[in-house]
């Protein structure tokens, strides 16, 4: 096995939250406990809904949040709290609104040059040339960087955050929902230009989405997070055709299908809040599969089978318990 | 609804004509201009002062003093008379707005650099900064500061204008430190800052160059109403005797002077007074008129319903259809050019059936939804085509007819729930409301009503959702309020625009297989409009593909899926990654949506379409048949080879 890029360690994220009236601030406990590798060259697809923390793992794991505990290890050296400037080397970001995600007011080559001046990357007198470069790395005309952001469609606004991205040469990226803001046909240009870059870069992406089927199309392995833990983590083809967990199972039957097969498990109430959650399974309430003892005890992230992490005390049951939320016959068209 | 407007702020070519918008709304605001015309001769006259002032401005005469003005009798030597020393009183008024206009301007440059300066810092570093900073402000508001001022003047015995600068200038920075703060608390929250943070830029750094372009705006226009204001203060300040000491001319000393003298030359204080009036009053004029201006918000008008002026299409009759669209054209007229969303869409709509409108932003998916129910955002507009809904043309009737059908017969969810429902009001009562509004339920049965909508659309405990209020539900569960709201009123058509867009996938399955199976029910026509091709094949019954305002492909939701025939739908089924086809590389459409403003020539798809033939350029398709019920805008499926004609 190789040394990982990226590790991360029992990574929490809390946030205090005030309310009127309350002299006490509650706790939010956005990300709890989380650990997982990313291998040099690979991406790590993180899936859940809305509000199960995957954005805030992404910031935090890049230090853009203070974690309240654990660590991340970036390749073999801790990340301290005040040492990030491995980090800011060598891991970058592509956030998913492409109209707030780049200065207003700066010029294309301008926020393309500031990652350069700022890590001193290349000779003041070699700047033009490497914005150029890498504007026609991500398919962009060299001219755009006479333009101003709000000049750029959509697609080409991804693109120059891309190329930020790649202006610091980083073996990591983190993508947080990079491409859920584009429509459909510009979508599978971006997914395909991130795709190029990494094989050309040998880039590791850890990438977030909502969207399953990107992240499917995206991703070597899959962790899917709810609550603000990961519930089952494994590689991309069979976590999707045989998940182990009852989660995975609803997520992946929720979502629409061209080829109306495979079985259809409802998560029939909604997501509770998170203080709702005293112990026990997070899932509990809303599983098709719950026991008694789901209501008491938490069930840690283990190792079914090799390579397939599943936090349910159920787990090697699920596939025959639940049956398959997609059909398999749908080989590549 | 805001789909299409969305892109069209959001595309190049409205980008720049946006700037010429502003410069176009400047040139139409007649008042804006009189205060720039006011404070450019005010300004000009300050700063020649010496060269058009006919005196010196402390010259005395004392052989003629208290010399009336032109128009009151006076002579063509003092145009504006003389005060009680001889002094003509022209060249004072000159001198008088030099000194007050360079006092007041150069306060409100103290004033602003230093709000701007403790604005930026309390707001980017917050914390203990912005505490300290923020109280002060506090103290600062809470004096008086014009007592502090005058205690100041009035113990120093020699005031220079640097005094008066400082006094003056001091106090205002709180106004300019509170907005840019303000500005700043929200700017560097953006992504864009952290994208920043994640370069490695340090924060003087993100200060400077990320967040400081994106806020300095607000200072200027505050500003042009401070120098208004530090106007008359300076001139309050003179006339009590505590500005620039005599001989300098002040408006406020010459209006003190004339008040002395008021029974001999009533003109003495009613000149400078009209001088600082003018003033203020243009400064303000210029600051209001630009504020309104640069802020996009502001919408001028009201909204009117235009109806097409093109004669209605033929529809033929036909028992079984609810609702018949042909040849619908809609148009924005907006500064930049008249934009096209819609161009010629066809379709029809039987009781029950549900019809899929499936296409990406641009594509007029949503523009038509509104089309329908006669929502169009304005300035938007049916231009050509009708809408014939049971017998009536909506695009022709009269807005109190369209009022009756809205809500009652022809209803519409929207992509956000929250922003349908009043957060001041529970649900409950916002439901009976509507009952009330939309059926005969009479008091005592509403109640009823209202808990059986909930629980119809999948709520298990209305009476504890009924006590809440929008905020504290989530958006699947103020989603199914609105549904459980809407289809109180037993509409025949409903029209659902991205529905699910916002919500969770499992959310998203729970609300639409419920809405499906509630409309099927109640024999309801739905019109579900979304960009999810998935979505459309598991829940309508037929379908309609959409690109840049054109229909491509029409029918029946099995035979379309299983065979589509336009290049579009091809590509929309293949380029979207599916968690149940494990493909290696998705087929991506290169290229992006033609202009919306430009009229076209041939099929919209062509500069995209990997099938393009010679003709696709220079003839629009016409929609040839497919089979039952099933049309391609295609030139592939032409019955012979088109032949290309250039016209």
């Amino acid at each position: 096995m190789t040394t990982p890029l990226l590790e991360v360690r029992h990574l929490s994220k809390e946030f205090t939250v005030r309310s009127v009236g309350k002299k006490q601030g509650s706790t939010i406990r956005a990300v709890e406990d989380v650990s997982f590798d990313i291998a040099p060259g690979e991406t790590l697809g993180l899936v859940g809904e809305s509000g199960c923390g995957k954005s805030t793992l992404g910031r935090t794991v890049l230090r853009l949040l203070e974690p309240t505990s654990g660590e991340v290890v970036f390749d073999g050296a801790v990340v301290g709290a005040d040492d990030t400037s491995l980090l800011r080397r060598r891991a970058q970001i592509v956030f998913q609104d492409p109209y707030s995600s780049l200065p207003p007011r700066m010029r294309v080559g301008r926020i393309l040059a500031e990652p350069l001046l700022i890590h001193h990357v290349v000779p003041r007198s070699e700047i033009g040339e490497r914005v150029g470069s890498l504007l026609s790395a991500v398919g962009l005309s060299v001219d755009l960087a006479r333009s101003f952001p709000h000049q750029l469609s959509g697609g080409q606004r991804q693109r120059v955050s891309i190329a930020r991205a790649l202006a610091v040469e980083p073996s990591l990226i983190v993508a947080d929902e990079a491409v859920s803001a584009l429509d459909v046909s510009v979508q599978a240009q971006i997914l395909n230009l991130l795709k190029d870059l990494q094989a050309e870069r040998g880039l590791a992406y850890l990438f977030i989405s909502h969207d399953l089927g990107v992240v499917r199309y995206m991703s070597h392995r899959v962790a899917v997070m709810y609550l603000g833990r990961i519930v089952e983590m494994g590689a991309a083809p069979e976590l999707a055709i045989r998940p182990l967990h009852p989660y995975t199972v609803g997520l992946l039957s929720a979502v629409p299908k061209i080829s109306a097969e495979g079985v259809t498990v409802r998560i029939d109430i909604e997501s509770p809040n998170h203080s709702d959650i005293v112990g026990g399974c997070a899932f509990a309430p809303r599983c098709p599969m719950a026991q008694p003892v789901c209501a008491t005890d938490r069930p840690d992230l283990a190792e079914w089978e090799p390579g397939r992490w599943a936090a349910c005390h159920f787990a090697s049951q699920v596939p025959e318990r639940l049956g398959q939320p997609i059909a398999t016959s749908g080989g590549p068209r | 609804m805001s789909d299409a407007l969305g892109a069209v702020e959001l595309s190049a070519p409205s980008a720049r004509s946006a700037v010429g918008g502003a410069g176009r709304r400047i040139l139409r605001s007649p008042l804006l201009l009189i205060g720039a015309l006011g404070i450019t001769l005010i300004g000009t006259a300050a700063l020649f002062a010496p060269v058009i002032a006919p005196y010196d401005p402390s010259a005395q005469n004392l052989a003629n003093i208290l010399a009336p003005p032109i128009w009151a009798g006076g002579n063509t030597e003092h145009l504006l008379g003389t005060d009680v020393l001889g002094r003509d009183v022209a060249s004072r008024l000159l001198f008088g707005a030099r000194n007050s206009l360079f006092i007041a301007f150069s306060a409100m440059l103290l004033g602003s650099s230093l709000g701007l300066a403790t604005g930026l810092l309390a707001g980017f570093f917050g914390g203990k900064v912005d505490s300290v900073l923020m109280r002060l402000g506090d103290v600062q508001l809470a004096f008086p500061f014009i007592l502090l001022a005058i205690a100041i003047l009035g113990v120093v015995a020699n005031r220079g204008a640097l005094l008066l600068v400082v006094v003056l200038g001091i106090p205002g920075w709180i106004i300019y430190a509170r907005v840019v703060r303000s500005r700043v608390l929200a700017e560097k929250e953006k992504d864009y800052v952290a994208a920043a943070t994640a370069l490695g830029a340090g924060p003087w750094r993100r200060l400077f160059r990320y967040v400081f372009p994106s806020v300095w705006q607000v200072v200027p226009v505050i500003a042009l109403l401070d120098v208004g204001f530090l106007i008359i203060m300076e001139s309050t300040l003179s006339f009590l005797g505590l500005g620039l000491p005599p001989p300098a001319a002040t408006w406020g000393g010459i209006l003190a002077d004339g008040r002395r003298n008021m029974v001999v030359s009533a003109w003495l204080p009613i000149l400078p007074g009209l001088a600082i009036m003018i003033t203020v009053l243009s400064i303000n004029l210029l600051g209001d008129g630009l504020a309104s201006v640069f802020d996009t918000r502001h919408v001028r008008g009201g909204f009117r319903r235009l109806r097409p002026t093109t004669p209605a299409p033929a529809v033929d009759s036909d028992g079984e259809r609810l609702l018949a669209v042909r040849g619908l054209h809609v148009e924005f007229p907006l500064p930049g050019g008249t934009l096209k969303a819609v161009r010629g869409i066809d379709f029809d709509l039987a009781g029950g059936e549900t019809l899929g409108v499936v296409g990406e932003s641009g594509s007029g998916k949503s523009v038509t939804a509104a089309a329908v129910i006669q929502l169009l955002d304005p300035p938007g507009r049916v231009s050509a085509g009708s809408v014939v809904f049971d017998g009536d043309d909506l695009a022709r009737i009269g807005d109190r007819r369209m009022a009756a059908l809205r809500g009652r017969q022809v209803a519409m969810i929207f992509q956000n729930p929250a922003a349908s429902l009043n957060p001041v009001l529970t649900i409950g009562f916002q439901l009976r409301e509507a009952i009330r509004h939309v059926t005969d339920a009479d008091r005592g049965t509403v109640a009823d009503v209202a808990r059986r909508a909930l629980q119809m659309v999948g709520i298990a405990d209305p009476e504890r959702i009924s006590r809440q209020y929008p905020f504290q539900l989530s958006g699947g569960m103020n989603q199914r309020v609105m549904i459980a709201m809407t289809l109180a009123a037993r509409p025949r058509l409903l029209i659902a625009d991205e529905p699910t867009t916002a919500l969770d996938t499992t959310t998203q399955a729970q609300i639409l297989s419920r809405l499906v199976e509630l409309t099927e029910r109640d024999d309801i026509s739905l019109l579900l409009i979304t960009h999810d091709i998935a979505l459309v094949s598991e829940y309508a019954d037929t379908m309609l593909v959409l690109y840049a305002g054109e229909v491509c492909e029409y029918g029946p939701v099995r035979r379309v899926i299983a065979s589509p025939h336009h290049p579009y739908t091809r590509a929309l089924l293949q380029s979207v990654p599916r968690v149940e086809n494990a493909a290696e590389r998705l087929e991506a459409i290169p290229g992006e949506l033609p202009d919306p403003r430009q009229d076209r020539v041939g099929c919209p798809f062509a500069a995209r379409c990997p099938e393009v033939m010679d003709v696709c350029r220079d003839v629009v398709p016409p929609r040839f048949d497919i089979g039952p019920g099933h049309l391609a805008a295609c030139h592939l499926w032409a019955p012979q080879p088109v032949e290309a004609v250039t016209s």
